[in-house]
């Protein structure tokens, strides 16, 4: 007789059915019968540690947690007699006597789940005369994390959120009984990406953040729905306004999204929106300098110097930009450029190496995020997801808790390296070889070990990762931005396609911020028309009267220090638009201040191809406007007035030349398919250091510097030395470091671990006051460099400068 | 000591931590007679009839606890409670400083019946001789082909691995046992699942008392009936106000009074007063409850209960509110502050007390007291340690209820004053 | 602060054989490296959390859960008095004062000439021997004030 899949119970007299596996808590809740709750969160299986849910099941003489219970049939609940009452009341007594008096100064005050149950649940009066355990308080726990010791109720899921959930195991709790305290290893600050979520599921105020302490109460507080700008995953998000000022960023429920969860970046890296030196007025430069001038000024001159440009010829004008902007301000730079300029020179993607693969194959996941926690194998190509898609972990956390394997292959150890079955590190540059022998080896050809070995990586793991990709049901394939600008690229491209055919799902991760709505919107070059790096080098060669820069800063983001110099040098006339003064602005002729994501209304699409609406929450400071008003405004000064009311109309038309454009509509990229060559020589192996970088989550851009907790765990700039190479220069962690490539040169800080292997040195990119480009060519994007130990006078000259 | 020990034998005199005074004892016949004549079934059913119930303090019977163990499963283990910390026990040290070889036998006959090829013996921190004996039996017996690779010349494998604890008396509780194992603190885990179904490493395990174990050569040699007859026998850790504090094997369902006897009665002078029949976590009992039967259901019965058959005597010296207040300061020391009545009651519970004999206590602080204890019964915390608290504090409170209150009353001990006037006029 | 011996980190490599899972490597680890340095200093724990490839939060959680694993360094000798029911009825609390008075520290302190760390004790399992005491991994008892003396002279040579 096959079980039935409902079970029903009865809960004070009402009867409940539920599906089996349902608990007696979940049940109640359903009925709507409130039983109180702390230990017990729904994102993580139930622990039974509070005992606040306890209830009476007939035919059992004990308490029962309900939130362990599971239903069964027939089961008869009391959850609110007067006996469990009491029970419910004694527990939080218990939690009561030592918990401080706190809430008139607690943030978490009115967004409190003890206080809310103490009023509904607990004693009026406490009869505790003792003296209540005694903690230092606060505790600071890094830039973000508050600690209050007397406040926590050990209700450990900050802790088993660290576990289960992130797999930093950031919090733990220390010394046993009474006496037990959560906190970090030796009171180090925090290490977690995630942190903030520990604040947001803490039950009580003994998590809080420094950010937004003493700042605001949940009444004084509007919300505000919106979108995440930074990393690409367009998490949701709510803009906690007072005042308007956004005081608070808080992880906004989108269960195929990011859940309830938002990485520390999304949840403390707004506080660049209200920086003193958001730009407010348009600026123009005369005699040399940049000056304040009238948006009437402003406007003539950039439509005049367009004007110009077109009489001259159709490809005189080139464009750059698009990741920050909406998906409706991206429409109108389409519009605008490739129809009232007439230029085919558009393109979002400014870091793009020329001939990277990056340009030759459509960016996002090729399927909705929830898609890769069912993955049964994760294959992380160059892609360091932590630091570049923090979000997506959250989701290979739960494949590989449900027995997913892990690989990555990289050149140098990722974070979550403890959680892979293989880990393959070779040459920089190799990717494009492991990958294809990966992929040979698939099909069912030996690798070759010899070619392996050369490039550092032991043939036996690839044999096992083939093995694996053989035998799994759903396995994807994570490209990242490491591989697809790496020399390899192609190579990469070519084994993955070959590994899609067998069955992978390729996600080429990759795009920041709106990227993917900047390509739905068509912000690419027209047929015949130039990259992003293409643009930049005919650039150089004087091939552009004007070039135009929404929202990008090329001067920090190219790879390639001398080929943007000569692009700014052989180029009359530069444009930007752009929140602050980036080094990009710095040498323009003409600055137009934009209005960031919070002060906007419109769409903007995620690495899924997720279409989300944001709301603005604040107005914008001074004089800043849209990207599209601007547009439309130069538009209309070229003869071209748009109708356009709202950002609705807006969204109409690119829905009409957009197939699937709608709120909430996932649009997706097609698989991979091209023609990539087969041949690619890896690099010769070097006996100098070979200089790696990449991407990390806590950099010092231009929002992330003005986001103090951000900039705080960013940290100085700094170079990734393995302890072997560091020695042999004398090189002890923190200290000053010079690295030098050609006649170019950078000081910072020495940071010695063993994530890098010997021979490779890591410097993450993001960090505007280095100048890392000037070591960088596009050509040579992983140079040789020396590395020495700096000190005395020279030491004294902290941060970066070049010699001279 | 009943007409044939079954335990103290291998303990008396230089004990048979050799193995070849144990082998001389008849040590190793019963495991050896179990592998080669006897199918695991077989086994199981000997021990079942025999009545033996765990020796830990849960008196759970020991062949219905094998009989969880999923039959098929590919990986089972046996893991030997050696944890012993309960206040006053101190058989199962006894037992592994003296007779290691016998708790070794038991592990064979006992993995043989689960059909387990890996043990772990869990001894506490603090029992080095027991370690160092217990090492060196297990070296001896695989020398002799008793443990490793097909031992007893059958085609069983049998690995045991001794394990330290690292101090903590939760420990003890079998799930935290299992968490300590795996390298984590010992915090307990939720039941069900129970551990013959999701153990050690999330295998069928098989979680047993030293004692018990040390028990099943005796089963197996007598067979169930015979054993039975014996009492059946068990070791009692005798101590507090008696002159001969120690183990004694004794068949259950010896009268307390009796038990105090073997132990050479009370100190000159002294009247009984109280005792604890099975550890601090027992209700304890008065003179009225002398002749009680130290068996599980006769105490059950009499409102304590047998636990680990540790009985600690208390005579008229005895301030039964120190004794209380120390008794929770124990279960406070060694709560593992998972769950919010163990931790905080506990801490509750030592204030109060602190101030009571300090001088500061209130007539309320009786009924917070039992408040208190009410929500740490039946239940309420996550598991038995917090709930041992209530059973001896209740019971003291049910029958010192007047030293209670003179000690609230005066900011004095009437059981000291009493003493010290006694000393004063030279009684 | 010198990294453990070879030899100490060869044990503890060697350790997670004898389980099915690392991480059950991490309490007799502990003791190895304690018995190296005398006590667990953060680095020690860094160190023995990479050589078992644990997070360190989880080893020093674990470290910080026991008695056994001190985190500060102990005196030469560890005295363990044990004060629970039996030995409290047999005089513990007299011999605690005793200790308290001649080593001039409160339990759970160190002497100043850093020869004891003295703790009041749970139950040791040796109730035959009531009161009694442990110094280092020996039992004495049953105890008076001045047997105790006669075993603080003898180890305070040590």
């Amino acid at each position: 007789m096959t079980e039935r899949s409902d079970v029903t119970l009865t809960i004070d007299g009402r009867p409940v059915t539920v599906p089996r596996g349902t608990t007696v808590w979940q049940a109640a809740r359903q009925a709507g019968i409130d039983i109180p709750i702390f230990c017990y969160h729904d994102r993580m299986p139930p622990l039974g540690a509070c005992r606040q849910c306890l209830v009476r099941v007939e035919k059992n003489p004990r308490w029962q947690t309900s939130c362990t219970l599971l239903a069964e049939e027939g089961m008869v609940v009391h959850a609110s007699t007067p006996e469990v009452r009491a029970a419910q009341e004694r527990n939080l007594e218990f939690l009561l006597i030592n918990h401080p008096l706190d809430c008139p100064i607690c943030d978490k005050g009115g967004e409190c789940p003890l206080q809310d149950q103490t009023f509904a649940y607990g004693p009026g009066r406490s009869r505790f005369v003792e003296t209540k355990r005694d903690f230092a308080k606060p505790v600071s726990l890094g830039p973000i994390l508050v600690l209050d010791r007397e406040r926590c109720i050990l209700c450990w899921r900050c802790v088993r959120f660290g576990e289960i959930i992130a797999g930093d195991e950031a919090l733990k709790g220390f010394e046993r009984g009474f006496a037990t305290e959560i906190n970090t290893p030796f009171t180090a600050p925090v290490r977690s990406k995630f942190i903030g979520n520990t604040i947001s599921i803490c039950p009580v105020g003994a998590l809080t953040s420094r950010t937004y302490r003493f700042r605001a109460r949940p009444w004084d507080t509007t919300p505000v729905p919106s979108v995440c700008n930074h990393c690409g995953l367009g998490c949701a998000l709510w803009l906690d306004v007072r005042d308007r000022t956004v005081v608070r960023v808080r992880a906004r429920e989108v269960p195929d999204l990011n859940d309830i969860w938002l990485c520390d970046l999304g949840q403390f890296g707004f506080s660049w929106l209200h920086a003193r030196d958001r730009l407010t007025r348009p600026l123009v430069r005369r005699d040399g300098r940049l000056q304040e001038a009238s948006w009437e000024e402003a406007l003539v001159l950039v439509a005049e110097r367009l004007r110009a440009a077109r009489r001259d010829g159709p490809g005189r004008v080139a464009v750059l930009g698009g990741t920050r902007l909406t998906n409706e301000d991206n429409f109108l730079l389409r519009r605008f450029f490739r129809e009232v300029v007439g230029t085919p020179h558009i393109d979002h993607r400014i870091d793009a190496r020329p001939g990277s693969a990056s340009l030759e194959v459509a960016w996002g996941l090729r399927t909705p995020l929830p898609a890769i926690s069912q993955s049964d194998l994760l294959l992380l190509v160059g892609c360091d997801i932590t630091e570049e898609y923090p979000i997506a972990w959250l989701r290979m956390k739960q494949a590989i808790d449900r027995g997913a394997a892990l690989y990555s292959l990289h050149s140098r150890s990722l974070e979550i390296r403890r959680f892979a079955r293989g880990t393959l590190v070779p040459t920089p540059g190799a990717e494009g070889v492991v990958l294809s022998q990966a992929a040979a080896a698939v099909s069912g050809a030996a690798p070759d070990g010899a070619v392996l070995r050369e490039v550092g990586v032991d043939p036996a793991v690839v044999e096992a990762l083939a093995a694996e990709l053989r035998a799994a049901r759903a396995p994807m394939v994570f490209l990242g931005k490491s591989a697809l600008e790496g020399l390899a690229g192609r190579a990469v491209l070519r084994a993955a396609q070959y590994l899609q055919a067998a069955g992978c799902t390729v996600q080429v991760m990759r795009g920041k911020g709106n990227a993917i709505g900047a390509a739905l919107m068509g912000v690419l070059p027209a047929p015949g028309g130039w990259s992003a790096p293409e643009i930049i080098r005919q650039a150089g060669s004087g091939a552009l009267q004007v070039l135009y820069v929404l929202g990008g800063d090329p001067a920090t983001e190219v790879a390639d220090g001398r080929a943007w110099e000569a692009a700014r040098a052989r180029t009359p006339f530069l444009v930007v638009h752009d929140l602050f003064l980036t080094e990009t602005a710095r040498q323009a002729d003409v600055v137009l201040p934009a209005l960031a994501f919070a002060e906007k209304d419109g769409t903007v699409c995620n690495l899924e191809g997720r279409v989300q609406r944001i709301t603005a929450a604040v107005r914008g400071p001074g004089e800043a406007r849209s990207d599209a008003a601007v547009l439309a405004a130069l538009a209309a000064r070229l003869g071209v007035p748009w109708a356009y009311e709202g950002w609705e109309d807006v969204f109409a038309a690119a829905a009409a030349a957009v197939p699937g454009l709608a709120v909430g509509a996932i649009i997706t990229p097609p698989p991979l398919s091209g023609d990539w060559p087969e041949d690619y020589a890896p690099p010769p192996p070097s006996a100098d250091l070979v200089l790696i970088s990449g991407e990390v989550l806590f950099d010092l851009g231009s929002m992330t510097s003005r986001s103090p907790a951000i900039a705080e765990l960013a940290g100085p700039p700094t170079v990734w030395v393995h302890p072997t190479d560091a020695a042999a220069r004398g090189l002890t962690d923190g200290a000053l470091a010079q690295l030098s490539a050609g006649d170019a040169s950078l000081v910072l800080r020495a940071r010695v671990t063993t994530e890098v292997p010997a021979g490779r040195v890591f410097v993450p990119r993001g960090f505007d006051s280095l100048p890392l480009h000037r070591l960088l060519s596009w050509d040579r994007p992983m140079p040789t460099v020396s590395l020495r130990a700096v000190g005395g006078m020279a030491a004294a000259a902290a941060g970066a400068e070049a010699a001279p | 000591m009943p007409a044939e020990s079954i335990l103290l034998r291998f303990m008396e005199g230089e004990g048979t931590a050799d193995l070849e005074a144990y082998l001389r004892a008849g040590g190793y016949a019963a495991a050896r007679h179990a592998l080669t004549a006897l199918t695991p079934e077989e086994v199981i059913d000997i021990v079942d009839q025999s009545g033996l119930r765990g020796k830990g303090g849960a008196g759970f019977p020991t062949a219905r606890k094998w009989r969880f163990i999923p039959k098929g499963a590919p990986l089972k283990y046996v893991v030997v409670n050696g944890d012993e910390a309960e206040p006053c026990t101190f058989k199962d040290h006894m037992l592994l400083e003296r007779a290691p070889h016998l708790l070794l036998e038991g592990i064979i006959i006992a993995a043989y019946a689960v059909g387990a090829h890996k043990a772990y013996v869990y001894v506490r921190r603090e029992g080095y001789l027991a370690r160092e004996r217990l090492r060196q039996a297990v070296a001896a017996a695989y020398a002799r082909g008793f443990l490793g690779r097909k031992i007893f010349g059958t085609g069983m494998d049998l690995e045991v691995v001794v394990h330290s604890g690292a101090g903590a008396y939760i420990a003890g509780e079998e799930t935290a046992l299992l968490e300590s194992l795996e390298g984590r603190r010992a915090m307990p885990r939720q039941r069900p699942p129970f551990p013959a179904v999701f153990g050690l490493y999330g295998k069928p395990t098989v979680v047993n008392n030293v004692e018990t174990l040390s028990h099943l050569p005796a089963v197996i040699r007598l067979g169930a009936e015979a054993y039975r007859a014996l009492g059946p026998p068990a070791l009692f850790s005798v101590s507090g106000h008696v002159r001969h504090p120690g183990v004694y094997e004794l068949p259950l369902g010896i009268p307390m009074r009796q038990v105090i006897a073997a132990a050479g009665g009370l100190r000159p002078g002294r009247r009984f007063k109280a005792a604890f029949p099975g550890g601090s976590s027992s209700a304890l009992l008065t003179a009225e409850h002398l002749d009680v039967p130290m068996d599980y259901e006769p105490l059950r019965a009499a409102g304590s209960m047998l636990g680990s058959a540790s009985l600690i005597v208390m005579d008229d010296t005895t301030c039964i509110v120190r004794v209380a207040a120390r008794a929770v300061a124990f279960y406070k020391e060694e709560s593992c502050g998972k769950c919010t009545p163990c931790r905080e009651g506990t801490y509750w519970l030592s204030q109060i007390f602190d101030r009571i004999l300090a001088g500061g206590g209130r007539i309320e602080d009786l009924e917070l007291l039992a408040h208190i204890s009410r929500g740490m019964s039946n239940g309420a915390c996550f598991c038995l340690l917090g709930e041992s608290v209530p059973p001896g504090l209740e019971a003291s409170l049910r029958h010192f209820r007047h030293e209670y209150e003179y000690h609230i009353r005066t900011g004095r001990c009437d059981v000291e004053e009493t003493l010290a006037a006694a000393v004063a006029s030279g009684a | 602060m010198a990294p453990l011996l070879e030899a100490a980190r060869d044990e503890i490599r060697r350790l997670p054989t004898y389980y099915e899972r690392r991480q059950s490597a991490l309490l007799p680890a502990l003791f190895v490296a304690q018995r190296e340095l005398g006590w667990l200093p953060p680095q020690a724990l860094q160190e023995v959390a990479d050589l078992l490839d644990l997070p360190v939060s989880d080893v020093a959680a674990v470290a910080s859960f026991y008695r056994f694993f001190f985190l500060e360094p102990p005196g030469r000798h560890l005295i363990l008095l044990c004060t629970n029911l039996a030995c409290l009825l047999n005089g513990a609390e007299g011999l605690r004062r005793h200790l308290e008075e001649r080593l001039g520290v409160r339990p759970g302190q160190t002497t100043p000439d850093r020869a004891f760390t003295f703790r009041e004790s749970e139950c040791l399992a040796a109730c035959h021997l009531a009161p009694m005491m442990m110094v280092d991994r020996e039992r004495f008892g049953p105890l008076t004030p001045q047997a105790v003396d006669e075993l603080l002279e003898r180890y305070r040579a040590r």
